[in-house]
């Protein structure tokens, strides 16, 4: 017998019990002010937070931040995953944000390679402002139907406290996360 | 080996080190009391989390099956273990046909669990850890002693020992920063050529087929991402019914563990990416057993996010290697003897019984009732160690006859007044690391009897 049947087998030879699933969970109460919300959650995640009218504002001040590193969108990148290893400053588009938690959906659709929002030195973002929810729970409502091959949820640059508990950015992925607010 | 209580005895031998585990925990478990509260309902999100985890296992055959139809649509591979043999057995075979020098692992407790790392590195391949904490256990030859924090036990000292033994740092350098620096630089090396990536899985997701691996530091991602196979194992209790119900989960998950309002890395495979060949392995290793059992099925609610190690007044103050298993703390107690009961007839007794755990896990198992529950079914099955059988039995025996227990206290109480070193020395386990106390000078029965 294999595996599995043995697996399943052992499974099915349980008494029957009903249990009901019990169906979506409703957040409380639905904040009032999700970008102020986000931001405060940038902050505690170690997120830079921008806001910027237009490309060229966000140009300015990603020029401040990063002084003397190079930038490239997504667009401007064709890769095999491998090559971004060189990539200082990666700039990509995230599609929603969430409000209580500082986390940005990304999804591979948008992505010069799954590797990218992680094998770059440094991560800039760009939100919109009309596209932060309040909890993950809308996060997932609206995700619904949206089957992406790979996404995820990124909030704040990678990090670690794996060395008695003394937090440090920058563990594998990158070392600083800028989100620019349009 | 040590008995638990064996090994928690060498553990404080370091007074220093000791306070420090202990303070160090509990500021982990104070930093989720202050997350936790902020949200009004989290009270009701553990419900939630609990009762779908209730309707997960009252339907497991039922999603597993909707999974591995799903999962296969998507494109992956999957495969089933009854044990941790077989799951050993599967992921090397599946590396053999890929080959390369060195795989790259992120944590995996389940590994952990089905001592992975030593059946590969025995059949001659090179298995890196890639999560910060495990490699500095790696290289040091130990095991994680902390599901979340696997390098809890150390200090940056020993740290900066390690590395510069193995990564040749400046010896003495003990920033945390700069040792951080050092092990990214050395494991992107690996992250770059690595064929074979091995990850974890938090949750799977039964209506998409998808998984969920959750980290902060963004090393499973940089393996599975680079490397041309990605083989992804978990115990079946993973499952959850649906997308949304990642939701619930994913809001206590960091919350619980560190205080954290998610891990910074919440990443969704549902598809292998073009070119590259992506495997599940689905675990038995005793959960059916586990299943089966009414009194202990809760136990396989746990999403492992160790809140129950961080509150433990035992755990905090023995150490995880004390508990000699994989999943140390409360919860590996109440799930060890499933695996062994008479290997692990002790870590049901290495609890006061004081129900934090229960308190602060966010699936709501009821561990402290458990461990309880445990003791019972062991001492029934004589597998406890002669000394406490026997004074078990003694103090039934002494508890159930009013006369006795009368002249027992009449007698304790004699003893510890004119002859103190009968129960002052150190075949009493109760006088190590405490003063017995004065002994009062009638029973409170007689002082009821006698009172004005």
């Amino acid at each position: 017998m294999s595996s599995r049947s043995e697996i399943f087998g052992a499974i099915q030879a349980l008494e029957k019990r009903e249990i009901d699933h019990p169906g979506d969970f409703k957040s409380y109460k639905a904040t009032q002010d999700v970008v102020g919300d986000f931001k405060n959650s940038l902050s505690i995640v170690g997120a830079i937070c921008v806001d910027a009218e237009n490309k060229q504002e966000a140009a300015t001040r990603l020029s401040e931040i990063y002084p003397d590193l190079l930038r490239y969108t997504s667009h401007e990148v064709v890769s095999n995953g491998l090559d971004l290893e060189a990539v200082d400053v990666l700039e990509i588009d995230g599609m929603f944000g969430v409000a209580e938690n500082g986390a940005i959906w990304l999804s591979d659709q948008f992505l010069p390679n799954r590797v990218a929002p992680f094998i770059c030195q440094h991560l800039v973002i760009y939100v919109a402002k009309s596209e932060i929810v309040a909890t993950l729970h809308e996060a997932y409502e609206r995700l619904d139907g949206n089957y992406a091959d790979f996404g995820l949820f990124l909030s704040g640059p990678s990090k670690t406290a794996d060395i008695e508990q003394s937090l440090v950015i920058g563990a594998h992925g990158a070392r600083s996360l800028t989100i620019i607010l349009v | 080996m040590l008995n638990h209580a064996e090994a928690s005895e060498k553990f404080i031998e370091d007074a220093e080190r000791t306070t420090w585990h202990d303070e160090t925990l509990w500021f982990v478990r104070s930093k989720r009391d202050k997350v936790s509260k902020l949200l009004p309902e989290w009270e009701a999100l553990r419900e939630q989390a609990s009762s779908i985890k209730d309707h997960t296992l009252a339907n497991l055959g039922q999603y597993l099956e909707e999974f591995e139809t799903k999962a296969q649509k998507n494109g992956i591979i999957v495969h089933w273990a009854k044990d941790a043999q077989e799951h050993n057995e599967i992921v090397h075979s599946i590396i053999s046909k890929h080959g390369g020098k060195a795989l790259v692992k992120s944590k995996s407790m389940l590994t952990e669990e089905c001592h992975l790392n030593e059946f590969l590195t025995k059949k001659g391949v090179e298995v890196v850890d890639t999560d910060l904490g495990e490699r500095i256990v790696q290289f040091r030859n130990e095991v994680p002693s902390h599901i979340v924090l696997p390098a809890i036990h150390l200090k940056k000292e020993d740290v900066g020992e390690t590395f510069h033994e193995f990564l040749g740092t400046p010896k003495g350098n003990k920033d945390p920063q700069f040792l951080t620096e050092a092990a990214r630089q050395h494991l992107r090396g690996y992250f770059l050529g690595a064929n074979v990536a091995i990850t974890g899985v938090n949750f799977a997701v039964a209506e998409t087929g998808e998984f969920v691996v959750c980290t902060n530091e963004g090393n499973a991602d940089m393996g599975a991402h680079l490397a041309k196979v990605h083989i992804a194992c978990m115990g079946i209790e993973k499952m959850i019914p649906k997308r949304k119900d990642l939701g619930v989960f994913l809001r206590l998950l960091a919350r619980s563990a560190t205080g954290q309002l998610i891990t910074t890395y919440s990443s969704h495979f549902a598809k292998p990416r073009e070119g590259q060949e992506m495997h599940i392995v689905l675990v038995d290793n005793g959960r059916t057993r586990q299943l089966a059992r009414d009194e202990f099925r809760n136990s396989l609610k746990c999403i492992r996010c160790a809140a129950c190690f961080n509150t433990c007044p035992v755990y905090r103050r023995s150490g995880g290697h004390s508990y000699h298993q994989p999943v140390a703390g409360p919860i590996g107690s109440i799930l060890a003897p499933n695996f062994d009961k008479s290997a692990n007839v002790d870590l049901p007794f290495a609890s006061t019984l004081c129900g934090s755990c229960s308190n602060v896990c966010p699936v709501k198992i009821n561990i402290h009732e458990q461990l309880w529950f445990w003791r019972q079914d062991l001492m029934k099955e004589g597998l406890a160690p002669l000394g406490k059988s026997l004074s078990m039995k003694g103090m039934a025996f002494v508890f159930s006859n009013p006369t006795i227990f009368r002249m027992a206290g009449y007698m304790g109480r004699l003893v510890m007044r004119f002859a103190p070193f009968i129960v002052n020395n150190s075949f009493n386990p109760w006088f190590k690391q405490r003063e017995m106390p004065d002994a009062p000078k009638e029973s409170f029965q007689s002082w009821y009897k006698n009172r004005k």
